[in-house]
């Protein structure tokens, strides 16, 4: 029998149950909805995930923060505190380059289209370019030798909306204040910075460096805020492998007598991408739970509807069709049911897929610490049907029903001619 | 006239569970290229059985069975659908396929030896006017009465041009003048295309007509006569 024969002579059989044979292909709709939704959205999530911290992500950088233990510096509680020339110290530690103390506070920035809060830190300059790569300027450029209130700033807040129209200029000079108590009154706490360095885009978040930061010298910054402490050290080391980064930390840590705590963006990115694979693996569980029920079921109907049809395979082999033709026409029906519901399931899927992005896109921005309103939101998720993931869908749902056709069809196809037309 | 089908001593025997049933207990003849023969016995004598193994569409237990100078016991499966192809078979309870139309249904033979599309539209429009059904090509087969079903599986039997043509009971789900015409086509089949043909009844009238006979009872040929 040709090939094309075959497909047509399925295709009528299919056709004629056209209930059966729908219920059949919703289990593989679902089956493979089920896949394709939880597979796009994870590799959508990676693609926000890893776009977030891996971009200009500095690997070898590490932070130390007071207070031992805790995820990310959380949660450890300690009255230890960091100064500025603690830097001297951690630059002790063979294998620690450089590094930079900072220390940063929230401020309201009077810009002339706008009041805004943004985060306004003290670095020195000099060590934080070395410190990380995405430091760097855009316009104007970080002065060698600042002066009392030059700043720097992310380059979100000179172009917040994204077309054209500037919350402030190069060599503009704005006014920025936080608030202190003094008895029953606020009073403001005023500085005058001028903007002498613009930021190029880093577009993501992490450690370092931020599109929506100020950053002005560490002096400058202790002065005005009224300290001597500190937040953080930034540390860069010379190597950013893994094992030598927790040997360095456990150094530091011991250094500063465990009052310390080293998170480093590597251990980080290693975590969540670990969690995400188990998460990946998971949904993909699901799915397989799915597809196996819905196989199960193309077996039953398989077994059923060729119990049903025996004296039709009677009838074709008494016309002289041999097994293995008998087997092409059941597998073809299953094949043609295992498209069907892959194509339809992949559509299903990929909208369910966009349903929860839309959905999760509700958290974005938390990364950009308040952008403005209309400014990109970093994290949202656009799931991604590759078609490599289609096609794979497609295979996987033609394959699942032929694989399980294939018993209730093989036996089928090695009945004695005679035997399938007794039946009724 | 050389010998179309040889039956040696072939017996049939069936399991019901733990108890053999001997429906064939021992069977020989030979038959014609050209002969119109019928068997004749009452119900369970084993008539079905013979025609299923002359057929192809079964193996007997012991015996021989040569159909076209092909022993049958030599073939393995996928060679017994081979031979089915020679064969013309019209079952008892015509066996069509419902949801196909009648031009379907004739053309499956044909698809399943993977004949071309333009030579199957021949074949089958030609085998299809033979039994007098050009007009109902696109009717289902579950719109067509008894007779024209019954021709439907005659045009099949036929489409592959086989070397000689089985009917079960042809008649037996007919009424008497349906019958009366049905035994007219394969009286003409024979005469006028020379189609060795083989019917199975518990029909005296059917037989009266055929100008061999084969009695049978109880599994074993008892006469073997010229009308
Ligand atoms: N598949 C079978 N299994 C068991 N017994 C069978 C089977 N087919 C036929 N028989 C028995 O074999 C005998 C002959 O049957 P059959 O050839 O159909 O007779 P006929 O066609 O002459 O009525 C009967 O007794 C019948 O019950
Ligand atoms: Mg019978």
């Amino acid at each position: 029998m040709k090939a094309r024969d075959t497909l047509g002579y399925a295709f009528g059989a299919i056709r004629l149950r056209k209930l059966r044979s729908g219920l059949t292909t919703l289990g593989i709709v679902i089956g493979i909805a089920a896949i394709v939704a939880l597979l796009s959205f994870t590799q959508g999530f990676q693609v926000a995930i890893s776009g977030t911290f891996q971009e200009g992500l500095s690997t070898d950088v590490v932070t130390v923060s007071p207070g031992s233990g805790g995820f990310m510096g959380f949660g450890g509680e300690s009255d230890f505190v960091f100064y500025e020339n603690d830097t001297d110290i951690v630059e002790t530690v063979d294998g620690v380059v450089i590094s930079a103390a900072t220390v940063s506070n929230t401020v309201t920035a009077e810009f002339e289209l706008m009041d805004r809060m943004l985060s306004l830190t003290g670095v020195d300059f000099a060590a934080y370019e070395e410190l990380y790569s995405t430091f760097t300027t855009e316009l104007g450029e970080i002065p060698a030798s600042p002066a009392d209130g030059e700043a720097v700033i992310g380059y979100y807040l000179y172009d917040p909306w994204d077309n054209g129209t500037h919350l402030v200029e190069l060599g503009d000079t704005i006014n920025v204040y936080y608030s202190v108590r003094n008895g029953t009154v606020l009073e403001p706490v005023n500085l005058t910075i001028s903007v002498v360095g613009i930021m190029e885009e880093i577009g993501s978040f992490g450690f370092g460096p931020s599109d929506t930061g100020m950053y002005i010298t560490i002096d400058s910054a202790l002065n005005y805020f009224d300290t001597e402490e500190v937040d953080s050290l930034a540390v860069k080391l010379e190597s950013d492998d893994e094992d030598f980064i927790v040997a360095i930390s456990e150094e530091i840590e011991e250094l500063f007598l465990n009052e310390v705590s080293v998170t480093s963006a590597t251990a980080l990115l290693g975590t969540i991408s670990s969690v995400l694979a188990i998460v990946e693996l998971l949904l993909a569980g699901i799915g397989g739970i799915s597809l196996l029920v819905a196989g199960i079921g193309i077996m039953n109907i398989m077994i059923v509807s060729l119990m049903e049809r025996t004296r039709e395979i009677g009838i074709l082999k008494a016309l002289g069709a041999k097994g293995k033709t008998v087997l092409a026409i059941f597998l073809a029906e299953a094949s043609l049911i295992g498209l069907l519901g892959g194509i339809f399931g992949i559509g299903l899927g990929a909208f369910l897929a966009n349903l929860f992005g839309g959905m999760m896109g509700g958290f974005g921005g938390m990364g950009g610490g308040g952008a403005p309103n209309g400014a990109e939101s970093f994290m949202s998720i656009t799931p991604v049907v590759t078609p490599i993931l289609a096609i794979q869908a497609l295979l996987f749902g033609i394959g699942v029903s032929v694989l399980f056709a294939l018993w209730p069809a093989y036996r089928a196809s090695k009945l004695m001619p005679v035997d399938a037309l007794r039946s009724e | 006239m050389s010998e179309i089908l040889q039956v040696q001593n072939a017996t049939k025997t069936y399991m019901m569970g733990e108890i053999p049933v001997k429906a064939l207990r021992g069977v020989s003849f030979s038959i014609k290229k050209g002969e119109l023969v019928s068997v004749l016995g009452p119900s369970g004598s084993g008539k079905s059985t013979l025609l299923n193994l002359i057929g192809a569409l079964d193996r007997p237990t012991d015996g021989t069975l040569i159909i076209d100078g092909t022993d049958i016991s030599t073939l393995n499966d996928n060679q017994l659908a081979e031979k089915r192809k020679q064969v013309g078979f019209v079952f008892q309870f015509f066996n069509l396929i419902s949801r196909l139309d009648a031009k379907a249904n004739v053309e499956l033979p044909l698809m399943i030896s993977g004949i071309s599309r333009s030579e199957r539209k021949e074949r089958v429009t030609d085998s299809l006017t033979k039994v007098g059904l050009a007009e109902r090509m696109t009717h289902k087969s579950s719109e067509l009465s008894g007779g024209e079903r019954q021709r439907v599986a005659v045009a099949r039997a036929l489409v592959n041009r086989p070397a000689f043509l089985l009917m079960d009971e042809p008649t037996g789900n007919l009424d008497s003048k349906t019958a009366q015409e049905m035994m007219d086509l394969v009286v003409k089949l024979n005469e006028e295309l020379q189609m060795t043909v083989i019917i199975v009844t518990h029909d005296q009238e059917v037989s009266a007509r055929t100008p061999r006979t084969l009695r049978m009872r109880d599994g074993l040929i008892v006469s073997d006569e010229v009308n």
